[in-house]
């Protein structure tokens, strides 16, 4: 398969501190790629290294199935970043500022225009960015990044200051990238409910590694669930249960089954109910993607 | 006051930018050891000459650029990431805040002048002198020198908290520094301007019948006058600065 | 390259980068204003050519404005990327890092010159007005305007080196101070030091030496300033 992003062994080290080790990572074009991991967990770095921002100590990064290193002014030309708090020249306007990098890059002043009306930054776009609200300074970042009309855009986590209506409004406005432009997507976050939002594939990364690199789909099956049953005495179900072959663990007042499909838990209340034990609550406990995030990071290790 | 300027203090000491207090004895003793003491001759003290000779770069130039490059110092890590507006949301005071930092760059400078005394007596050994070292004069002229100091500072210190950058300070201290040549050598504007009178009271040629050597009214209305116009500008201006 | 400056030339706009160009010069023949002012007739006794007189106590100032000018643009310039930390927004352009390097070099070099253009005009300007007796030497005009110029550019690729790759600006900051005592000392120090070639003095006494030297040595520092900013990662 041809990628857009790809990192084959990727490592780099601040003097004895590792920050990234070994990290392969694989992007489709189409893609909106939540990048996903604890704060200081390295994604800052990798994508730094993506940019050609830093030199990889070791491994190698193709970007549109080119060298960085090689080809580094061709790869950076279809791509639009915004790294960490957007950078920009607080006594310059909006305008200005997206001036300042059109001359650099070369595309036609109508650009500006439209980057600006993206974001909503119109209004305001010929006063001083030093007196932006942060949301401003943000939505301004992602209006530089867009502006090359790149194919691939980084944004490292682009909802930093946002308020939920930014929030909302950005995450549509990424959403509709791919569909509408073809652009793909590198988007990191330490959040994974926003990751959940709008990714379509996953990459999640603690300590400088990669632990797990798939769908959203593969990631949300990993969120299967279990059935608790309240019961007046707990023991006693728990030993009929396993009695009867089925895979069950108990603790409190409470019986775990494994399985949860309907027929067994049809098959399980039966049992129970003719046993002459109160059943008092059945529930359905899904493991929340967090907590999966949370033991993936953790332990080191996917599930 | 006391725990704001231990603050202060401890914020400085980990900024890594300490090193610069050494800057100035340091090229004091490079620039008084190149001098030539053999050309002058005519029963002048060895000392004398070497602070002489020393006093021309160091307090003309580079005491009045230093106090800068320490005000923007100690103002760098508040512009740096919202510092002043975490500072100044703690019970303090701002006019202590202010004062603390005005204190510890008066401290500074306080040290520097003493390194630098340091410096014309290893000048001094360099050289082999053999005259009697004039203590009572050397220390008239170093902690004259601090006195005079203390109205640029002031304005180092209100021009530091308005501009973020370096630069911006720097080009103010430059714009008065420079013109000093010109000044110390008239009689007529010497006297009046502020960022000659480190000059003119490290100046050991000077008029020595007075504490300093240059006359009390002088000091009282010249670096008087120009501390009470500096500091109160840069306080009255820093408790109205919207942070 | 053309419109990587076009773009620095933008991002000064409003910072007194301008304002300090026409400054460098008017200071440097203000103070001379000032003591012509004070005490014309004692200076004209001073020397048998006036004319010459006068642009030599120019002189005088010249290499120290522009030591000093030199370590405020490069410091200035260093601080505006820095605030918002633009360099990694400026290195992610499809642009080579020297290139980013070279133009802002090429900048600076721009507005020093043009001070050095105003400080001829200037000086030439009130030089007419104290009305010497001697004719205008015009060849030393342009040669004490233009000759500190380029026998300062070592001092601006080492200022600019070291104003970029500072994270603290009171480092370069203070190499200016440390490059002003040098420049204002330049009659004891040795000659190799660069920081006394913008006052043309050399043992040869043959001030065309130092513009040479600050040509090549300028040169030769600014490609070492430049390998070093492009090894380097934006953090």
């Amino acid at each position: 398969m041809e990628y857009i992003v790809k990192t084959s062994n990727l490592s780099k080290h601040f003097g004895k501190e590792v920050a990234v080790e070994g990290l392969n990572m694989n992007i489709k074009k189409g893609d909106i790629y939540g990048f996903l991991g604890p704060n200081g967990a390295g994604k800052t770095t990798t994508i730094r290294m993506l940019l050609g921002l830093m030199k990889p100590a070791s491994g190698s990064i193709h970007i549109f199935g080119q060298d960085i290193k090689q080809h580094r002014k061709n790869i950076l030309a279809r791509v639009g970043s915004l790294v960490e708090n957007p950078s920009y020249y607080p006594h310059l306007t909006a305008y200005e500022n997206l001036e300042a990098l059109r001359k650099i890059i070369g595309v036609p002043k109508k650009r500006i225009y439209e980057v600006v009306e993206t974001v909503r930054l119109t209004e305001v776009a010929d006063k001083k960015v030093k007196g932006f609200s942060l949301g401003m300074k943000q939505r301004l970042g992602i209006a530089m990044s867009l502006l090359n009309q790149p194919q691939l855009l980084i944004l490292d986590e682009p909802m930093n200051g946002l308020d939920p209506s930014g929030i909302i409004e950005i995450r549509e406005l990424i959403k509709r990238l791919p569909e509408e432009f073809g652009i793909t997507v590198l988007v990191s976050s330490h959040l994974l409910s926003e990751i959940d939002q709008m990714a379509t594939t996953v990459g999640i990364v603690t300590k400088g590694k990669m632990i797990f690199q798939d769908s959203i789909e593969a990631m949300r099956t990993l969120a299967g669930h279990t059935i608790s049953i309240q019961v007046n005495h707990a023991e006693q179900a728990w030993r009929l249960l396993l009695a009867k072959g089925m895979k069950v663990e108990h603790e409190n007042d409470f019986i775990t089954l494994q399985e949860s499909s309907n027929e067994m838990v049809a098959e399980t209340v039966r049992l129970l109910v003719q046993a002459n034990l109160s059943i008092y609550r059945v529930e359905e406990e899904k493991r929340s993607l967090e907590d999966i995030f949370l033991s993936m990071t953790r332990e080191d290790s996917a599930v | 006051m006391g725990a704001v300027l231990r603050s202060e203090w401890y914020k400085l000491r980990k900024s890594k930018m300490l090193p610069i207090i050494v800057a100035g004895p340091l090229i004091a003793v490079i620039i008084g050891a190149m001098f030539n003491y053999d050309s002058m001759e005519g029963g002048f003290n060895q000392w004398s000459l070497a602070v002489l000779s020393m006093n021309l770069t160091y307090a003309l130039l580079f005491l009045p650029l230093i106090t800068g490059v320490l005000a923007s110092s100690i103002c760098r890590y508040e512009h740096q990431a919202g510092g002043w507006k975490q500072l100044l949301a703690l019970p303090v005071r701002r006019g202590n805040v202010f004062i603390s930092k005005y204190v510890l760059l008066l401290l500074l400078v306080f040290l520097i002048q003493l390194l630098y005394l340091g410096a014309i007596y290893i000048v001094g050994i360099i050289n082999g002198f053999t005259d009697p070292f004039p203590l009572e004069i050397i220390w008239k002229s170093i902690l004259g020198g601090w006195l005079a100091t203390f109205p640029l500072v002031a304005l180092q210190l209100w021009m530091s908290i308005i501009f973020k950058s370096f630069a911006a300070p720097f080009a103010v201290n430059v714009i008065f520094t420079l013109p000093t040549i010109l000044a110390v050598n008239s009689e007529r504007f010497g006297p009046f301007y502020p960022w000659a009178q480190p000059f003119s009271m490290m100046y050991i040629g000077g008029n020595a019948e007075d504490v300093f050597f240059v006359p009390w009214d002088q000091v009282l209305t010249v670096v008087g006058g120009s501390f009470i116009l500096f500091f109160l500008g840069g306080y009255i201006y820093f408790q109205r600065k919207p942070i | 390259m053309i419109s990587m400056m076009q773009t620095d030339f933008l991002k000064i706009k409003r910072k007194g980068f301008w304002f300090l160009t026409f400054l460098g010069p008017i200071g440097v023949v203000a103070l001379q204003m000032v003591n012509y002012g004070v005490r014309k007739e004692y200076l004209l006794q001073q020397s048998e050519n006036d004319w010459l007189y006068y642009l030599q106590n120019i002189t005088a100032f010249t290499p120290l404005a522009l030591v000093l000018g030199i370590a405020i643009f490069t410091s200035f310039m260093a601080s505006i990327e820095n605030e918002t930390n633009a360099w990694k927004q400026l290195i992610a352009l499809p642009v080579s890092k020297m290139t980013v390097y070279l133009s802002k070099f090429t900048m600076l070099a721009c507005l020093l010159f043009i001070s050095s253009i105003l400080l001829m005009l200037f000086t030439l300007g009130f030089g007419v007005f104290l009305s010497f007796d001697e004719a205008i030497p015009w060849l030393e005009l342009v040669k004490y305007s233009f000759y500190p110029y380029f026998a300062a550019l070592p001092v601006l690729a080492l200022q600019l080196w070291i104003a970029t790759v500072s994270k603290n600006q009171g480092i370069p900051i203070t190499t200016g101070i440390f490059g002003v005592i040098f420049a204002y000392s330049a009659h004891i120090i040795p000659d190799w030091m660069i920081w006394k070639w913008p006052s043309l003095m050399n043992q040869w006494d043959e001030p065309l030496i130092n513009v040479l030297l600050g040509l090549g040595v300028g040169c030769l520092l600014y490609v070492v300033g430049m390998l070093d900013f492009t090894r380097r990662d934006v953090l």
